[in-house]
Formats: structure tokens, C-alpha cells, sequence
């Protein structure tokens, strides 16, 4: 069975993409991270690990705080989408 | 400046519209908002709910509620990576005198369950979400909401795993990845007659199947499948903390769990309509913040209340139980004009003499006992060995079962290493 | 100033393309499941005119709709924005009707409401965007009619209205009442705050039936339709790849100019 990747799945679902970014990363912190749990933890690929680097993109987010629950270095400063953006579950 | 409601609910799930319901239904002015376009939008679960709080509380709930399915099959499987051994539990008690369990979609049912709310007389505000506490010295006096302040007698934060209601009233300290599990699933579209043949069902009988073993390649947690009506919900719980140990993302985990054997052949054919992602309290009683301060109380997946047992996950019936202590101590707080800390202690009394903080004490113990890594790799491993030996004859004479057993045993584990198990489980689930 | 706001609820723009289906057979768009409609967009727009002229000029913003079950839900997400009153029409007898019968049916309910200045529309509905609407209204109305308004004020002659050009904007002063439709060169829309949305949580939105607004139920629904949709379908989109490679990131992106300029692309 083919694999589907994360940013497929995400695309079926319905977002309502918020122009106010909703989490933001210190990524100066990030690097001196020693174990980038939030690319592990975050169920959407929000947070990519390349060169070294962490980025990170709001849009497809479920909203789940995995990464705020996970990262311990302070790095996330995180918040929900402003009421009415952000994921809208059809089934849930 | 808004005329105070004698309570705001925080948060439209099962909780929250639980709460707001039998509020108006007292005749108390409530308010229940939801940061989601509508309520429903933000939740997702496994599947299913289990008990009868929501017959009791909803008289229209079975003609009207939009649930899927009822449960009338309970499976429970141990996988290893080829190998899949079964229970399979189908019994009228399931559904006599009345159902028991309910395959749900959250989306759906939480909207018609706030709409229940409305009906009863609570005002029910989608779209609107509580950025802050308002306070009066010690008290909780209301939420800010933008730029708006909503007085309440009473707020009762019902605002999910990641209460943000909780931390702001200073119950609930910063959440540690060992006391949650990660939850993603899939839906995935079928035709109803392929899902009442793949899963042996018909009409509105439901199947909830949970896996325990290679789904989660040994990690805490486990898999499941729910049957919806023209969709099935598959996914995987894990342990947060696992997951960063183990540098793998539980989409991984889902994606072997539906490529095995077994679980391919229910999927196949289907076509993904949605993808979701939620955060679990799993740590029950252990990490359950203070539930009540003046003016405030917390329910549901707020308060952790959430329990675990290894072969059941559930938090909605706590969820809905909670919500309604929660509204019967609001009543009673409103009678007496007094929402302090210790007029709102009646939350805990309810709590403790009801299931649900007698299950948490009960299974105080299960969460630590099922971090245990025998759960997920020894013991599925074992039993589908000893299946594969008792099943499937290999032209020698045969050994009786004991002996077959030991066979199984041999070069996996030691008796010495199962029998701390069995003691410590044996308290603890 | 008295104002009135037409809006329609549309299927929510923002569901996945995948999951938009038509029923071909029925010449119908199948709603998906689980996703509520919403407000029209460019409606909302003219709500947000409606209210910044309302701030300048006070008076009172009525909305109106036309719709069945739900329907309200537009009604009161214009009141969350801070509208004033709003009415929804609904009659069995509205069924399939087309853009004049539509017209038809929000001009006898602003006949009915009576005392207005201006009545504002969205451009067009984000579902079908035939934009004829609000057009039609002041048509039936007998008003003066300004399209694709970026701007309105209130003058001592009437209404100040600007509207979009392609490159520019033309400059109209009008006699009221007059009829406005409003494009999305007005600006975002305001979010609805906490306090409206609790007010518009509260309020019950009256229903005006075909008979309350002494509407000829022969000039409405499908039967009076006078444009007919003979097929309905999901137009077949093609994807192909195309990896332009070069020596350097310049011959590269010469070759892709070639490429895009061959394929009529610019």
C-alpha cells in the first residue's frame, strides 16, 4: 500500500487560513536544541529540520499543543488561530 | 458593558454543551462560546461513547442525536508485524434495554449537542473565544474575549486537553509530554455496504476495535478502528514523549498500522476525507489540576479527567458526567449567592461520589503500569506466537498447550520477567 | 441614514477543491458534508460599507436574506458585525428561483420595510457570480444604481459613490434612494466581536413568507424562472510537470521564458 504523505492528508482537509501567524519559534533557541522533539510531535510537518535549521509554517496546523507541550526550551511561543480561522473539522 | 450570565462556559464539547444544557435547562442565563466557526469545528476523538449520561440528559438523544453507529461488537486485537490475534465480543447486552455505546463524529454531534443547548434556553456564541480571565482579587469575575469583558458568576473552563482556561486561572500548571498521548486518525470514505461486509455488521450496528502491539512498533499507546456510517475512523494513540525518544511522528505509526495485513484489506478501496491531530491527558488522577477556585471550575479534558486502563481510553462520558457537576453545583452556588471557592468545593463532593473520580483513584496506578514496553511488544508477540504454534500444525507431534507456551516463552522472556508484571498489573489495571 | 444589506449564504469558499461535487443529473452543486454555508463574502463587504457609513452618518442597517433552514445564520453574522435588524425571506414557492425572481422577492421586502436610503449588495454571489441581483432591484425598485462601489459617502446631492475601473475609479454622485453593489476593493470585512456575537446569539430572526410582503407567487420558483441551467459539471483539469534544466540558473531561466511564452503562459 502507497504511503500518503502528511501534506496530502492535510490537503483534504478544511482550513480557514488566518493571515495572523498563530505560533511563533525563536529559532536563534532552536538551534542550540539538542533534540527538535516538535518535528517529531507535530502531527502536520509544521516544523521542518533543513541545514540544521528549524522552520516553521502555521498553515496546515491541527492545533493539537503537542509542540508546545513537548519543545522545553522555551522556543514556542504559542497561541490558538484568532476564533473562527484556522483547522475546521467536517467529521472530527 | 453586558449584563453578567450567571455562568460562561468555556469550550462547546461534550463537556461544555453537557454543562450549558442542564444550566438553562435550571433556568440560569448561560453562555457556552467556541473558538471554532461553529461548535464542533476544533474536536476530534477515536470514535465512541459509552454509557448512559447522554440518554439521560437528551430525551430526543437516540431518535435525533446524528451518532453513526451503535457498538454492538468490541474487538480487541494483539498485532505483530504479520500476525493479528483477535477477541471479538458481540453481545444483545450492547444494545438491550438500550444501547450502550455510540460511534460518533464529533464535528456533527457536538454542533447538534450545542444546538440542544440553545434550545433549552443557553445562548450559544460560535466563533468566540475567551483570551483571559477577569478578576476580582482571588475571584474569577468573567472572560475577556478580545476586546469585550463578559461578567459571570461563575466561568467553568471546559476548553479541552489544552486548557488554556485552566493555566490562566492558575489551576493547571505547564502540561509534560508524559502525561499526554498524541491521537491522529484518518477517515476514510466507503461505501456502506463494503463496511457492513468487511466488518460483519448491518443496519446501525458499530464495531470499536482497538490494537495493541506492532501499530505503535512498541511505543505506549495503540490503534483504532470505529465504523461510521459511510466512513471508518482509523488511527493511533501514542505517548508524546515516546514519539521525541524515538524520533518518529505518529503519522508513521498510522501509516504501518493501515499497511498490515489485517488492517489494509478493511481500508482498501477507500478514499481519505479527513485528517486530524489531538492531544490526550492519560496520566488520570496523577496530574488532574485543583478543580474549583471562587468563581471557577474546571471539567472534561480541562481536568484531565480522562481514564486509561490499557484495553479502554475514554473521556467523553467523564466529560459529559463532569459537566453536569459541574452546572449542579453552578444551581446550587446560585441558590445560596455564592460562587466562592468553598460554596464550588460541592464540584469535588459530586465528582468523588460519582464514577468518575472513583474510576481515576480505582485506576490510579494504570498509567505509569502502562508505560511498560512488555505491553506493546512482549506480550502481542507472545500471544500471536502462542497462536501460530496452538493454530498451525508443523508435521511434529504435538506438545501440550503448557509446554507450547513455554516454547513461546523461550528466548523472549523469562518467567522472572513476566511475573513483575502480572504483580504490579494486577494493581494497577 | 437607512440602510439595507441583501446577502445570500453561499457554500463556504474555503472547502478543499477536492471536495466540491456537482450532481450532474440533478444539475445541482452537492453541498459537502459537515461544512456550513456562509455568508457571501462580497456580501459581508457591502455589510462593511453599510456599517461605515452608519458610523459617519448614524441611522439604521436592516439586512435581508432569502433562504431556507439556517438561513438566519447569515442574517445574524451580519448583526454580529454590528447591523442593526435583519428578516428572513422563506417560502417553499421561493424554490429555484433565478436571479430576477430573487430581485423580485428582496425588492417587495424593502417595498415592505419602506423608509430606506440605500440599499447595498454584494457585487455577486461567490457561488454562481452572475451579479445581477442587485442590479435587478434597483431596476424594480426604480432607483439610481452604482456597481462595483470601492467607496460611498453622503453628499448634500445624495450619495458620493466610487466605483472600480480597471485601472481607476470613476466618481458618481447619485440622487437616493439608490441601489449600490459593493466589490472587494472596499476592504476586508471587520470580524464580528464577542459582544455581537452574543447579540446576534440572542435575537430570533423574523420570517417573512411570500404573503407578508405580497409577493405574485407566479413570478417566483422554478416555474417562473427565466434562465435555465441545461448542464452542470466540474470542468476536467489537467496537471502536467515540466522540469526546465540549464547549465546555469540563468540559461535555466531563459529557457523557462521561452517555455512559458511558447505555451502562451506570457
Amino acid at each position: 500500500m502507497n504511503t500518503i504523505s502528511i501534506e496530502d492528508k492535510l490537503a483534504v482537509n478544511k482550513f480557514d487560513i488566518d493571515k495572523d501567524v498563530h505560533i511563533r519559534i525563536d529559532e536563534d533557541i532552536c538551534q542550540t536544541c539538542n533534540h527538535h522533539a516538535c518535528i517529531y510531535v507535530c502531527p502536520a510537518n509544521c516544523y521542518k529540520l533543513s541545514d540544521g535549521r528549524i522552520t516553521f509554517s502555521y498553515e496546515g496546523c491541527l492545533e493539537c499543543g503537542s509542540c508546545n507541550v513537548a519543545c522545553d526550551k522555551g522556543a514556542i511561543d504559542w497561541t490558538l488561530p484568532r476564533p473562527g480561522f484556522g483547522i475546521c473539522y467536517q467529521y472530527g | 458593558m453586558e449584563q453578567g450570565f450567571d455562568a460562561i462556559v468555556v469550550g462547546a464539547g461534550p463537556a461544555g454543551c453537557a454543562c450549558a444544557y442542564k444550566l438553562a435547562k435550571a433556568g440560569l442565563q448561560a453562555l457556552v462560546i467556541d473558538r471554532g466557526k461553529f461548535a464542533g469545528a476544533k474536536n476530534m476523538w477515536g470514535g465512541a461513547f459509552y454509557g448512559a449520561e447522554l440518554l439521560e440528559l437528551l430525551p430526543d438523544f437516540l431518535e435525533e442525536a446524528p451518532f453513526e453507529r451503535y457498538v454492538t461488537r468490541q474487538k480487541i486485537s494483539f498485532l505483530t508485524v504479520e500476525d493479528c490475534l483477535s477477541i471479538d465480543f458481540a453481545s444483545p447486552k450492547f444494545s438491550q434495554p438500550a444501547p450502550h455505546g455510540f460511534v460518533i463524529l464529533r464535528s456533527k454531534f457536538d454542533r447538534w449537542f450545542a444546538d440542544k443547548a440553545q434550545e433549552a434556553g443557553a445562548i450559544v456564541a460560535p466563533g468566540l473565544g475567551a483570551d483571559d480571565l477577569l478578576w476580582d482579587g482571588h475571584r474569577v469575575t468573567g472572560i475577556k474575549a478580545g476586546n469585550d469583558e463578559l461578567p459571570a458568576s461563575a466561568v467553568i473552563a471546559c476548553d479541552g486537553a489544552n486548557s488554556v482556561m485552566a493555566q490562566k486561572a492558575g489551576l493547571q500548571t505547564e502540561l509534560s509530554p508524559e502525561d499526554m498521548k498524541q491521537g491522529v486518525k484518518e477517515v476514510i470514505e466507503l461505501p456502506r455496504e463494503v463496511i457492513e461486509q468487511r466488518f460483519n455488521l448491518s443496519g446501525r450496528e458499530g464495531m470499536a476495535w482497538e490494537f495493541a502491539g506492532s501499530c505503535t512498533q512498541g511505543l505506549p499507546g495503540g490503534g483504532f478502528i470505529y465504523t461510521n456510517q459511510d466512513s471508518i475512523s482509523i488511527g493511533i494513540v501514542a505517548q508524546l514523549n515516546a514519539l521525541v525518544k524515538r524520533k518518529i511522528q505518529a503519522n508513521d505509526l498510522l501509516e504501518g498500522f493501515k499497511s498490515h495485513p489485517e488492517v489494509a484489506r478493511l481500508i482498501e478501496g477507500g478514499k481519505l476525507v479527513e485528517y486530524s491531530g489531538h492531544l490526550i491527558p492519560v496520566s488520570g488522577i496523577n496530574m488532574m489540576p485543583e478543580l474549583y477556585r471562587d468563581g471557577f471550575l474546571v471539567a472534561g479534558d480541562a481536568a484531565a479527567l480522562v481514564l486509561g486502563t490499557g484495553l479502554i481510553l475514554e473521556g467523553a462520558n467523564f466529560a459529559v458526567a463532569s459537566g453536569i457537576a459541574a452546572a449542579e453545583t453552578v444551581i446550587k452556588a446560585k441558590e445560596k449567592g455564592d460562587f466562592s471557592r468553598e460554596s464550588l468545593s460541592t464540584y469535588q463532593k459530586l465528582l468523588e461520589e460519582s464514577y468518575v473520580l472513583k474510576d481515576l483513584k480505582t485506576f490510579k496506578k494504570a498509567p505509569h503500569f502502562l508505560e511498560n514496553p512488555h505491553i506493546y511488544n512482549l506480550y502481542p508477540e507472545l500471544a500471536c506466537d502462542l497462536a501460530r504454534r496452538i493454530f498451525i500444525g508443523d508435521g511434529q507431534p504435538r506438545k501440550t498447550t503448557w509446554n507450547t507456551l513455554r516454547g513461546s516463552l523461550k528466548g523472549k522472556a523469562s518467567l522472572l520477567q513476566i511475573l513483575p508484571d502480572l504483580w504490579w498489573g494486577k494493581g494497577a489495571i | 441614514m437607512n440602510i439595507i444589506v441583501c446577502v445570500k449564504q453561499v457554500l463556504d469558499p474555503d472547502i478543499p477543491p477536492a471536495k466540491f461535487k456537482v450532481d450532474s443529473a440533478s444539475k445541482q452543486v452537492v453541498p459537502p458534508e459537515g461544512i456550513p454555508p456562509v455568508i457571501n463574502p462580497y456580501d459581508a463587504q457591502a455589510v462593511e460599507l453599510a456599517l461605515r457609513l452608519k458610523e459617519k452618518q448614524g441611522g439604521k442597517i436592516t439586512v435581508l436574506t432569502v433562504g431556507s433552514d439556517g438561513a438566519d445564520k447569515a442574517v445574524k453574522y451580519a448583526i454580529s458585525m454590528g447591523a442593526d435588524d435583519g428578516f428572513v425571506l422563506s417560502d417553499e414557492v421561493f424554490e429555484g428561483s433565478d436571479s430576477f425572481s430573487m430581485a423580485y422577492i428582496l425588492s417587495k421586502a424593502v417595498e415592505k420595510i419602506g423608509e430606506y436610503d440605500l440599499v447595498l449588495c454584494g457585487r455577486q454571489a461567490a457561488d454562481w457570480d452572475e451579479g445581477l441581483v442587485g442590479s435587478i432591484i434597483a431596476e424594480s425598485l426604480g432607483t439610481s444604481l452604482v456597481t462595483l462601489a470601492e467607496d460611498a459617502e453622503v453628499v448634500d446631492e445624495g450619495l458620493k459613490v466610487k466605483r472600480v475601473t480597471l485601472d481607476g475609479y470613476q466618481a458618481f454622485i447619485v440622487p437616493t434612494p439608490a441601489v449600490v453593489t459593493v466589490s472587494n476593493e472596499v476592504g476586508q470585512a471587520r470580524l464580528p466581536s464577542g459582544l455581537g456575537i452574543i447579540s446576534a446569539a440572542r435575537r430570533q430572526i423574523p420570517v417573512w413568507k411570500a404573503a407578508d410582503t405580497g409577493i405574485d407567487p407566479s413570478l417566483v420558483g422554478s416555474a417562473a424562472a427565466r434562465r435555465k441551467l441545461f448542464a452542470l459539471s466540474v470542468p476536467a483539469r489537467e496537471r502536467k510537470c515540466e522540469i526546465i534544466e540549464g547549465e546555469t540558473p540563468a540559461e535555466a531561466a531563459t529557457k523557462l521564458a521561452e517555455r512559458l511564452r511558447e505555451a502562451g503562459a506570457i
